[in-house]
């Protein structure tokens, strides 16, 4: 049986204030009576957030929800989680929601932390009794044990998320409403979120799972819906619809200078402040980047600068989305040529993942000082059937060749794991 | 809804720094204000009974009213952190400020007792009417909370025009004087088509005069109330699953 079920969910919303709001006022069923006599004045100035979406998800998947900004994403987690009813159509949900639609959950601003931990289990369903044991676990997760006696308005932004992602997970969920809201944490509490949410994925409960971060949805979900516009655009299993996406996102992206879909890109490199730095003894000049084959290999040519710099190393490195730094293609320490000129690399396969990934051009010397090293302004996206490397073996897949004949010099090798 | 109730009472005196003492502050100043101006001004204080207890009876009921209305009818809207994020059913949050009113009821109440005891000669045994005429007022005040809250969300005129509109509303009913000073026929039947009038005016009658709640003056009250409380239990399951949309 299905844990979550939507059939032909639309949900209309109006824009604009004021006024806009009188037609809103009209309690059914006068208020389609009133929609057939103005027609036009009725539906002006409304959009459909969500447009006939029927999805149903089996108890113990987990889902990610991607799509642009405005793609509806929220909204349907909206509607799941019972907040707001759709416009037509139905939604089915068998089993305790917990959503983390933003960072307050609900909270009051004026109540202590302890207060809201305490409404917001009763709202769930937990006695005071219930909550009292799980205080100290929720201070504990959040680690905010000096603050649980303030009002939460006072909390800062990672506080109260970190608050309110703490108080869900005590509240033994079995479907799991989660949007964004890991963007908001420190590196460290976001890990433990991760590992919470691993080992609640391992319990048995149900997941959806709305994130800008392709990673992050990679590792969380086997199954991922693609919106667009409150359309879906695919559905299925997450590499492929991944793949899809990121390449429709790097499409969206080429559409000339004047597009606003970079943001993936922009919003990297505002997140780690500097795209280009270095001591600037050698300059980059130009980087010609080949699309990736079909076996996921590229060649690039650096063009550069240089000035008194005798020796060299050339790297091409990648990022993924969430920001890791994955690996490098690094050159031999090789003699510069006085003046400037030009380099080119061959890289036979990119052991990647399906994703989106950013090049990093940069040029050092041999003692390891940094002269030029540019994150270029460009995506590189690996699209695969499957991935690269199994779960739990990594990122990367290490270029390998692989026979069946015992090689005549095997039995010199030291031994490591003979099995009994 | 218990924890809403509960969250509410938190909420409310919050950050105040005498806190509960706002329960009782509101009837003793305009019964004070009260008796300053139309206690020796007016010369109302000629009757059996002292008009601090005439006016205190009708503030029993009337505080209630007037703080049911102020703090139910936004209780949607300034809800809406909690309305977006967390299903529940929607009327917790105006019955629940209803709820806590409650707390006035009882306070003016016990204030009355006191000075019942104090400068008249105690209370009747007609004041064991008190529940069922409390009762027939809680229906009329949920009638207009659940009515009132609703629209609010919609167009938050109502909000801002319930102060002045419970100011209005207790000039036409008989708070500050009673019903018999009013001399103008007209008049006076235009403020008994008030429901507010009969209930106001059968606390009297239970707490000091020591008669049984006259039916014929209460018809438009129980009307009143029923209607309300029809209509507005009618209009606000009906838009319910908006408010989330638009608050």
């Amino acid at each position: 049986m299905n844990i979550v079920e939507a059939n032909n969910v639309t949900k209309n919303y109006r824009v604009g204030v004021g006024r806009a709001r009188i037609r809103e006022m009209v309690p059914p069923p006068f208020d389609r009576g009133l929609a057939k006599v103005l027609n036009k004045w009725w539906y002006k100035d409304t959009f459909n957030a969500l447009e006939d979406i029927s999805l149903s998800f089996p108890a113990g998947s987990s889902v990610g929800l991607i799509g642009h900004n405005g793609a509806g994403k929220t909204t349907m987690l909206k509607v799941l989680a019972g907040v707001t009813a759709p416009t037509t159509g139905s939604i089915k949900v068998n089993g305790r929601v917990a959503a983390l639609i933003d960072a307050l959950v609900g909270f009051h601003p004026e109540l202590t932390g302890r207060e809201n931990i305490f409404f917001l289990g009763s709202m769930h369903g937990f006695g005071r009794r219930d909550m009292r044991a799980r205080v100290e676990q929720i201070a504990d997760f959040a680690q905010i044990d000096e603050m649980l006696d303030t009002p939460v308005k006072r909390f800062s932004a990672g506080m109260s998320a970190r608050l309110g992602f703490a108080t869900m997970a005590t509240l033994d969920p079995e479907i799991l409403l989660v949007d964004e809201i890991l963007a908001v944490g420190d590196a460290n509490f976001q890990q433990r979120c991760i590992q919470w949410l691993d080992s609640y994925r391992e319990d048995g409960g149900t997941l959806l799972f709305v994130s800008h971060n392709l990673g992050l949805v990679r590792n969380m979900t086997k199954h991922v819906v693609w919106l667009d516009h409150g359309k879906v655009v695919q559905e299925g299993l997450t590499s492929k619809v991944l793949g899809d996406y990121a390449r429709a996102m790097e499409r969206r992206d080429s559409d000339g200078p004047a597009n606003k879909n970079r943001w993936a890109a922009k919003k990297l490199m505002k997140s780690t402040g500097m795209n280009r730095w270095g001591a600037g003894g050698v300059r980059i000049q130009e980087v010609h980047l080949s699309e990736p084959n079909e076996r996921h290999g590229l060649t690039v040519s650096i063009r550069y600068e240089a000035s008194n710099v005798e020796r060299g190393l050339f790297c091409l490195g990648f990022i993924d989305e969430a920001g890791n730094e994955i690996g490098a293609a690094v050159s031999q320490p090789l003699v510069l040529k006085q003046g400037g000129g030009a380099m080119q690399c061959s890289i036979e396969t990119l052991g990647f993942h399906s994703g989106i990934y950013f090049p990093v051009a940069a040029i050092l010397s041999p003692d390891g000082v940094v002269h030029d090293r540019w994150r270029l302004d460009r995506a590189v996206v690996i699209e695969r059937d499957y991935d690269a490397v199994p779960d739990g073996f990594g990122a990367v897949e290490i270029a390998s060749r692989w026979s069946k004949d015992a090689s005549p010099d095997a039995s010199e090798l030291p031994r490591l794991g003979t099995a009994e | 809804m218990l924890s809403l109730v509960r969250r509410q009472y938190q909420v409310r005196y919050r950050q105040s720094m005498v806190g509960l003492a706002w329960a009782i502050i509101p009837p003793i100043a305009t019964l004070a204000t009260a008796m300053l101006v139309f206690g020796n001004i007016a010369g109302l204080d000629k009757g059996k009974n002292s008009y601090s207890l005439i006016t205190m009876a009708a503030l029993v009921p009337w505080t209630f009213f007037a703080s049911s209305l102020t703090a139910g009818i936004p209780s949607i809207v300034s809800n809406s952190t909690t309305l977006t994020r967390i299903p529940f059913p929607r009327a917790a949050l105006p019955l629940g400020t209803i709820g806590i009113s409650m707390i006035d009821i009882s306070i003016s109440m016990i204030l009355f007792t006191v000075m019942a005891y104090t400068i008249g000669d105690g209370l009747p045994l007609t004041a064991m009417w008190f529940p069922v005429l409390f009762i027939l007022e809680l229906v009329l005040v949920i009638g207009v909370v659940l009515l009132g809250s609703a629209i609010n969300v919609f167009a938050r005129d109502v909000k801002l025009a319930v102060p002045l509109g419970t100011q209005l509303w207790m000039f036409l009913t008989p708070v500050l004087y009673p019903l018999s000073t009013v001399e103008s026929p007209g008049v006076r039947t235009f403020m008994l088509a008030n429901p507010m009038t009969g209930v106001v005016e059968s606390f009297r009658d239970i707490l000091i005069h020591g008669t049984a709640p006259d039916a014929q003056l209460l018809m438009p009250a129980m009307i009143g109330a029923l209607g309300l409380l029809l209509l507005g239990s009618w209009y606000f399951s009906s838009v319910e699953t908006r408010f989330a949309d638009v608050v």
